[in-house]
């Protein structure tokens, strides 16, 4: 491989392309011969997290009777409390904008003491009902503890962590494969609004931190998460029998796609921009098939067999199109 | 034998370079773009999802051909239909040859024809032959490596190496019994030997072009050669086979080097993988281990599920921090830091989604369960053992 980079390199060259100052660069920097395992070994240290954590979890639940309640509870929250003594003592303290360790292990140890607390807190509520029937309260004090860690130690895992917290509290899940399966939104009608509200205070949080400038690479997990939750809500809701129901989410679901059209623009963001594209073309669709349903097409049914290959060939193109503008406007 | 301008696919392999060293921080933004502007180069994609959506267009654009000449033959009946296939094959060649002329590459729409044309290929030799395996592999493996050579259609490449494996695989099989019986170690041989056919033809190749599909060979050698005598493979692979049935107490014959193959395959990559600087290899090498630990798993329960998960853990954690403490103050060859030209931080990125899918908080129930936090943790583990 090195041997064609480096023929390619001074090709460019020889093409007075590049001036020479960077080619020496270039050349100088290749002959390191760097074999970086930043990544490999970043990803061994969060599967080691996973992997504990996991394990921890599995432990106490199998063992629930057999241990002493005590004796569990007291060794979690010493490997707690060695986690976040550690961080404590290595981190910079708060800071506005994006930070990080001087160690990377210590990013990880922060995501396995916040996991080991939520395991704690559930144990505690399971077993000694601190917050007695608050089960609320139980969801609530987790969710705070990460997010402080998540700002406290800019932590982005963390605060996916808290992000769900959040949601839980409200009454949904939104864990991504639950959110495939989305089957609250169908149990009631309430759970609906208080995601589209969800959503709502999650997309004016990022505004407001945008604002004060307070940690704004966080912005884009809080509007992936906003965008999943409205979008689903609606396009649940978009079935429904009651006329005024399915209108009211209509206008939800195109307010939501105009701004996260906008969104994926400002913070040149891919993911965002494709999914706010499959449920806008979703949506869209359902939206088309309830205004025909009270239409009566028995004279001109033929007419479909020619629309639809051109329907739906031209909706390859647009979406083609739209790929291809975003990424030139990004690029730029 | 390849079809583009040679002129060009040199000007793609130097803005390949340029994103590479902008990527690094070597030449400014204005700079990549000067070098793009001044060289023309193929019609090209290298958006996915474009690419995707292209390659979808093509696919319809190619069923319609079908389509208008199936309008017409099927006034044949029977007699078209036995070479309505073959047309269809001729159609996607044709397609494809006339795309490339027109300079399109890695474009979606000459992937859809380069693809339908080997499909319909393997389905027409399949009618022909009344589905006789070993032909059709034969046919497809041909087919591939033309459109390969032609065209430097990578994912030509992948076919051919599995319709080449397939036509190993159902030859033995011409040979009955100790054809089937022999099998792992002929496919390890044949893995064994390209592999070092095709590094050999790397480590001499001029020009760029092929460079990527022999890597892609290369790998694929690695990858069968681990596979063919893995334990957990050659066994349920002769129960399938053979019919036979493992007793207790008993086990399958030269049991003991399939064991050794396992475990002391994945390290002689690791090590080699390290020794050579070679990226593809170590993820293999990373596959090959968690594959190896899986294998075991699946026979013998050596630990409890939790036990195992906890100290793996533990045994992982050790060995990142220590191999970071060791690396992190190395400033050339092995190294901690990032690189500042291939740096694939993609992996990382997705974590967070992870985490929220296995960690993530759900809404409470009246009947509260301890589980309700650490939910994920079976579905957790689960996926973590095939690393």
């Amino acid at each position: 491989m090195t041997k064609f980079d480096e023929q390619a390199a001074q090709k460019l060259f020889d093409k007075n392309l590049i001036t020479e100052n960077q080619f020496t660069e270039i050349k100088a920097y290749r002959a390191l011969h760097i074999f970086s395992l930043n990544t490999e070994l970043k990803l061994f240290l969060y599967l080691s997290v996973l992997l504990f954590t996991s394990g921890i979890g599995i432990l106490i639940y199998e063992n629930i009777d057999t241990i002493g309640h005590i004796a569990i509870l007291s060794l979690l929250l010493i490997v707690i409390a060695v986690c976040f003594y550690y961080c404590f003592k290595n981190s910079r303290g708060f800071q506005k904008s994006e930070t990080s360790f001087e160690h990377p292990v210590l990013e990880y140890l922060v995501l396995a003491g916040n996991i080991l607390t939520c395991i704690f807190i559930g144990y505690l509520q399971f077993q000694y009902k601190p917050f007695g029937e608050h089960y609320g309260l139980a969801t609530l004090v987790p969710t705070i503890v990460s997010f402080f860690c998540a700002y406290y130690f800019d932590n982005k895992s963390v605060l996916t962590i808290g992000v769900t917290g959040l949601a839980a509290y409200v009454g949904l899940s939104v864990a991504p494969q639950d959110l495939l399966n989305n089957n609250d939104f169908y149990a009631s009608q309430n759970l609906s609004y208080s995601a589209f509200m969800l959503g709502v205070l999650l997309i004016l949080w990022t505004i407001y931190s945008n604002r004060i400038s307070l940690k704004t690479h966080f912005n884009l997990i809080f509007l992936t998460f906003a965008l999943h939750i409205i979008s689903i809500a609606a396009i649940s809701n978009l079935t429904n029998y009651d006329t005024l129901t399915w209108i009211i989410f209509t206008a939800i679901m195109a307010s939501s796609i105009y701004y996260f059209y906008k969104a994926s623009y400002d913070n040149k963001s891919m993911s965002l921009y494709v999914f706010m594209i499959v449920y806008g073309y979703i949506g869209a669709n359902i939206f088309l098939f309830r205004i025909f349903q009270n239409v009566d097409f028995s004279a001109i049914w033929e007419l479909f067999f020619i629309l639809l290959p051109a329907y739906f060939i031209s909706s390859i193109v647009l979406f083609i199109k739209l790929i291809k503008k975003f990424n030139k406007e990004i690029t730029q | 034998m390849i079809v583009y301008d040679k002129k060009m696919l040199d000007n793609e392999v130097l803005t390949d370079e340029a994103g590479v060293l902008y990527e690094g921080g070597f030449v400014s933004k204005e700079q990549k773009k000067f070098i793009e502007k001044e060289l023309y180069v193929l019609k090209s994609q290298n958006n996915i999802l474009v690419r995707i959506g292209f390659f979808l267009l093509g696919c319809l654009l190619f069923l319609s051909i079908c389509g208008a000449i199936s309008i017409v033959g099927l006034q044949a009946e029977d007699a078209y239909l036995q070479i309505c296939c073959y047309l269809f094959a001729v159609v996607g060649f044709i397609g494809a040859e006339l795309l490339a002329t027109k300079n399109y590459h890695n474009h979606g729409l000459d992937d859809a024809f380069i693809l339908g044309a080997l499909l319909n290929l393997g389905i027409a030799i399949a009618i022909t032959t009344q589905g006789y395996e070993a032909v059709i592999a034969f046919f497809i493996a041909l087919g591939a490596l033309f459109m390969f050579l032609r065209y430097l259609h990578l994912p030509s490449m992948l076919v051919f190496c599995l319709a080449a494996t397939a036509f190993l695989f159902f030859g033995m099989f011409q040979f009955g019994g100790i054809g089937k019986a022999i099998l792992p170690f002929t496919a390890m041989f044949f893995a064994g030997i390209f592999y070092f056919l095709t590094k050999r033809r790397i480590n001499d190749l001029k020009e760029k072009y092929y460079y990527n599909g022999l890597l892609l060979a290369n790998s694929f050698c690695l990858v069968l050669f681990y596979l063919s005598c893995n334990y957990l493979v050659v066994r349920e692979l002769s129960s399938e086979l053979l019919g036979t049935e493992v007793k207790p107490g008993t086990d399958i014959p030269f049991a003991f080097f399939f064991y050794v193959f396992t475990f002391v395959v994945p390290v002689v990559y690791l090590v080699q993988a390290l020794k050579t600087k070679d990226r593809i290899m170590l993820w293999i090498s990373f596959l090959a281990i968690g594959f190896s630990i899986y294998t075991i798993r699946f026979y013998y329960s050596v630990l409890p599920i939790e036990v195992a998960l906890t100290l793996g853990g533990i045994v992982l954690f050790a060995i990142a921090y220590f191999s970071i403490k060791k690396l992190k103050e190395k400033e050339s060859g092995l190294t901690f830091k990032p690189d500042r030209i291939n740096h694939t931080d993609n992996f990382l990125n997705a974590e967070a989604l992870v985490v929220a899918s296995t960690f993530g908080m759900k809404p409470e129930v009246k009947t509260v369960s301890p589980m309700e936090f650490g939910g994920g943790g079976f579905s957790g583990g689960g996926s973590s053992e095939s690393f």
